[in-house]
């Protein structure tokens, strides 16, 4: 490291130095049985270097400085174009938020093994021919930051996740669900419960198989079915990335009303134990919370050092990275308003209609239009104010901006989606269905 | 093989007793070209180096990667330690005469090899090809080589050393109507050959006007219809709705599913044969032992309409009494080895192309590639080019679209197959978290009947 510090000190005129150690352990059942528990530790570390406005990256988990180095002076020839200056020592944020509990690296793994194993048998008790996939996944992972212009800060942090699936067979037709849960700790027996009940009820509506509802119907989205269908697409235009090359729809158009006025969305860093919370970001500026949109109107984007420099803005303290990538932003947890209706309430309304919660192939086509398109992989039916089976065979397609610009309604429940995303369940009928 | 790694594996191998045992050791190095919008964004080298190992007993598995190799001996024991905590049935793992060798990189023009000023300046050129039209923009241009030395070695006497260098490259280009941004793209690679990244000016140019062309291309609305798939988005169909669903490991502890998918069964018409093999040569799913130490092979998958075989790893093809195929890979050390598939394709037929499009009153041609995904029977893909037929004519540009389907129904629903098979070779698989693995798709022109199509 010595080596790579006096390269760096004598030949570019800012240096950033990033390592990451992480321990990850996950206990797999597969088809109802234990299958594999492993233990994937990784360590590595990169660097970013600044001279003549121009910026190097490279990492490795080869600590070999030596072929580290030569490699590096060799890619400096080749530098990204950037104005931005690596931030001095730390600010201390007035919110604290808590990222980090170590103690269930040292829960026995039978506690796991049998909880995953009674929820398994839950299933099983109501589909005795179902097949489950559960598991558990904890992670542990330190990182230093430090730069040239004086920043040292070092993070721990932890995440657990719970995932359930069953898989049914009824003649030609296959049918699997999922649930899933995380946290920076432990995940409460109350939430798994509740998941589990939840794969449970979803299983028994989902056997009876329904006629797609007609073009035009009302749609409604689970919290889950908005972010995939909706969301996703949607926030790849709020990334500082697209915005700065003027590759996002919504360039320049802060302070305009673009979406409904129903909708509001936050980025809020400040959540405890929650898997996306962070107090710095992955360049060690201060996290902050971003609104994105209030009552439809663009607020912001969120934006890394890069990616602001370049939008003639400010960080919004959103730089994420992994070991081996550049720095890039990333929105922390993400929650819409909620509106006054209840989910209920909002089923009771609809005479034929749907509720799409997970999609099949979202994400594949040109998101930086906003336009999305998918197989309805988990929807069911809605007649007569009931939710009364499943529909098979049905796409989904439309335009996020569309969607929100004219919204039916919102419900008052929110849902943790993910982790980190906290929605309501929301209806529009500005979205095609066919089948 | 290195000295040092042979004394670490043979004292990792014999630290202690369980029903197999198996360690990995990688290096690599990579190198990534990215451009987005106008500019540059990142040239970057990541080297990576790690092992792993892996251990059965009672019936499961234990797992353990890491970065220092020096501790591999111990890790293996924490495996064993892990996998005791299983209490399925024993199977065995199938043996095969066990190999000491070691393999070559397939080089034909090295993109090692090449400095890094000639593939920046390559690139720059293309970028600026691409924006050389006002009505661009901007592109998306993302470059990678990779050089891996994987290193296997288990219990039962393998010490195979594998070395593979792959090349990618991806590029598009984005227009703009005011509001809507198209893009337009292709994606390509191969095994240790740079020469498919050069020369391919009338290539960049022609997908910056496809992208320009889509400004005033319609989109369709959500239909079942009859669409004309190219070779390589047919090849993105026949991995997506066959392909992940003859891997084993989706099969064999589900009895059901076998009675589905019961070798014997007809699956599609009699000019239908699908065939997945690593042991076909020089493509970037090609490979001569797979991560669990099995030759690889050419596993014939479908042979006139007929299911005949399917991919397996060492515990599927015990479970299920069928023979291992080779198709056990983990994208990097730090994963344990998982059933996929190789180079996937559907083999000629008699027709041409011109004979499918004439004979198509009215339906889609589409062509390339964005995406595709699978959940058991129902499969997506994505189109990135997209045009109309009528009356058995190739007609107006339309808007990309996503199709979408059932595997029991659509594979019945060809009804048409050309002689012109093309492997594209620009795409990776993504399972279980490991993505992108490399794999080529293969497929000459095929025509489906009602598959129901949506704007993408």
């Amino acid at each position: 490291m010595e080596k790579l510090e006096k390269l760096l000190n004598n030949s570019f005129e800012q240096h950033e130095i990033y390592e990451q150690e992480n321990e990850y352990k996950s206990i797999s059942f597969e088809s109802n049985k234990l299958k594999e528990i492993s233990i994937k530790q990784s360590k590595g570390f990169a660097v970013r270097a600044i001279r003549n406005s121009g910026l190097t990256f490279s990492s490795s988990s080869n600590y070999d400085f030596e072929k580290f180095n030569n490699n590096f002076i060799q890619l400096s020839e080749f530098p990204t174009k950037t104005s931005i200056n690596f931030p001095g020592k730390k600010v201390e944020s007035k919110n604290k938020v808590k990222i980090f509990s170590k103690e269930e690296f040292n829960i026995d793994n039978k506690y796991f093994i049998n909880k995953l194993s009674e929820n398994i048998k839950k299933v099983l008790k109501k589909f005795p021919d179902a097949l489950c996939d559960a598991e558990f996944d904890l992670g542990l992972g330190k990182s230093s930051l430090s730069n040239s212009n004086g920043l040292s800060i070092q993070s721990e942090e932890s995440g657990v996740s719970f995932f359930i699936s069953a898989q049914t067979i009824n003649g030609n037709d296959m049918l699997n669900i999922y649930n899933y849960a995380s946290s920076v700790k432990n995940i409460d027996d109350q939430v798994i419960e509740s998941l589990t009940s939840k794969l449970i009820e979803n299983l028994s509506i989902a056997q009876n198989i329904k006629k797609a509802p007609p073009k035009g119907c009302p749609v409604i989205f689970t919290p889950h079915g908005l972010y995939q269908t909706i969301l996703s697409p949607l926030l790849v235009s709020f990334n500082g990335t697209n915005l700065s090359k003027n590759l996002s729809r919504l360039y320049k158009k802060e302070n305009e009303k673009i979406f409904d006025k129903k909708i509001s969305i936050t980025d809020n860093p400040f959540i405890d134990y929650s898997t996306s919370s962070r107090n710095y970001d992955a360049e060690g500026i201060t996290s902050q919370i971003n609104t994105l949109i209030k009552r439809g109107r663009f607020i912001s984007g969120i934006f890394d050092l890069k990616t602001s420099s370049e939008y003639n803005c400010q960080s919004t303290g959103s730089a994420e990275r992994s070991i081996h990538s550049n720095t890039f932003p990333s929105t922390s947890n993400l929650i819409m308003d909620n509106g006054e209706t209840s989910f209920d309430e909002m089923v009771k309304q609809i005479d034929e209609g749907i509720l799409v919660d997970h999609l099949l192939g979202s994400g594949q086509g040109n998101e930086l239009s906003g336009d999305f398109s998918a197989n309805i992989s988990l929807g069911y039916k809605i007649e007569k104010g009931q939710i009364v089976g499943r529909v098979k065979n049905t796409m989904i397609s439309g335009n996020s901006f569309n969607a929100l610009s004219k919204v039916d309604d919102i419900t008052s429940e929110i849902e943790t989606v993910y982790g980190s995303l906290k929605l309501p369940f929301l209806q529009t009928s500005n979205v095609e269905i066919s089948s | 093989m290195q000295k040092d790694y042979k004394s670490i594996i043979d004292q990792t191998l014999k630290n202690k007793k369980s029903d197999y045992k198996e360690i990995r050791i990688e290096e690599s190095v990579s190198t990534r070209i990215n451009y987005n919008g106008k500019t540059r964004e990142n040239v970057s080298i990541n080297s990576h180096f790690g092992g792993s190992t892996r251990a059965m007993c009672n019936g499961g598995w234990g797992f353990t990667s890491f970065n220092e190799i020096q501790q591999a001996p111990a890790k293996m024991s924490e495996s064993i330690e892990l996998a005791n905590y299983n209490k399925n049935p024993v199977f065995n793992i199938h043996s095969n005469s066990p190999k000491k060798i070691t393999l070559a990189a397939e080089v034909k023009k090295d993109p090692i090899s090449i400095p890094l000023s000639e593939k920046v300046s390559l690139l720059d050129h293309y970028k600026d090809l691409i924006l050389k039209d006002k009505k661009i923009q901007g592109c998306e241009i993302v470059y990678g080589d990779i050089e891996r030395k994987v290193i296997f070695a288990d219990s039962e006497g393998n010490e195979i050393e594998q070395n593979f260098i792959h090349v990618i490259l991806r590029i598009a280009a984005n227009s703009s109507d005011g509001n809507d941004l198209l893009q337009s793209g292709f994606s390509i690679g191969s095994l240790g050959d740079y020469t498919i990244v050069e020369n391919l000016d009338d290539k960049v140019i022609e997908c910056a006007n496809k992208s320009i062309s889509l400004i005033k291309a319609p989109k369709i609305t959500g239909q079942e219809t009859t669409v004309v798939l190219d070779q390589i988005l047919a090849g993105v169909f026949v991995h997506e709705a066959f392909g992940h669903l003859s891997e084993a490991d989706n099969v064999y502890e589900n009895k059901r599913l076998q009675d589905i998918l019961k070798l014997g069964e007809k699956f599609g018409n009699s000019d239908l044969n699908i065939t997945d093999g690593a042991k076909i040569p020089n493509l970037r799913g090609s490979y001569e032992y797979d991560d669990e130490g099995t030759p690889s092979s050419i596993t014939p998958l479908i042979r006139d309409g007929i299911l005949v075989g399917r991919l397996h790893s060492k515990e599927t093809a015990s479970k299920m009494s069928e023979k291992p195929t080779g198709n056990a890979r983990a994208i990097s050390y730090a994963y344990p080895p998982i059933v996929r598939m190789t180079n996937t394709i559907i083999e000629n037929s008699s027709n041409t192309k011109e004979d499918i499009i004439k004979d198509t009153k009215d339906g889609l041609y589409v062509k390339n590639w964005y995406g595709g995904m699978t959940e058991h029977e129902m499969f997506t893909f994505s189109s990135a080019e997209t045009y109309k037929i009528e009356n058995g004519e190739i007609k107006e540009t339309l808007r990309p679209v996503k199709l979408s389907g059932n595997l029991f129904t659509t594979l019945k629903n060809i009804n048409g197959i050309a002689n012109d098979l093309e492997i594209n070779q620009g795409g990776g698989c993504g399972k279980g978290g490991q993505m992108p693995l490399p794999v080529s798709n293969g497929s000459p022109h095929i025509r489906i009947n009602n598959c129901l199509v949506s704007s993408g």
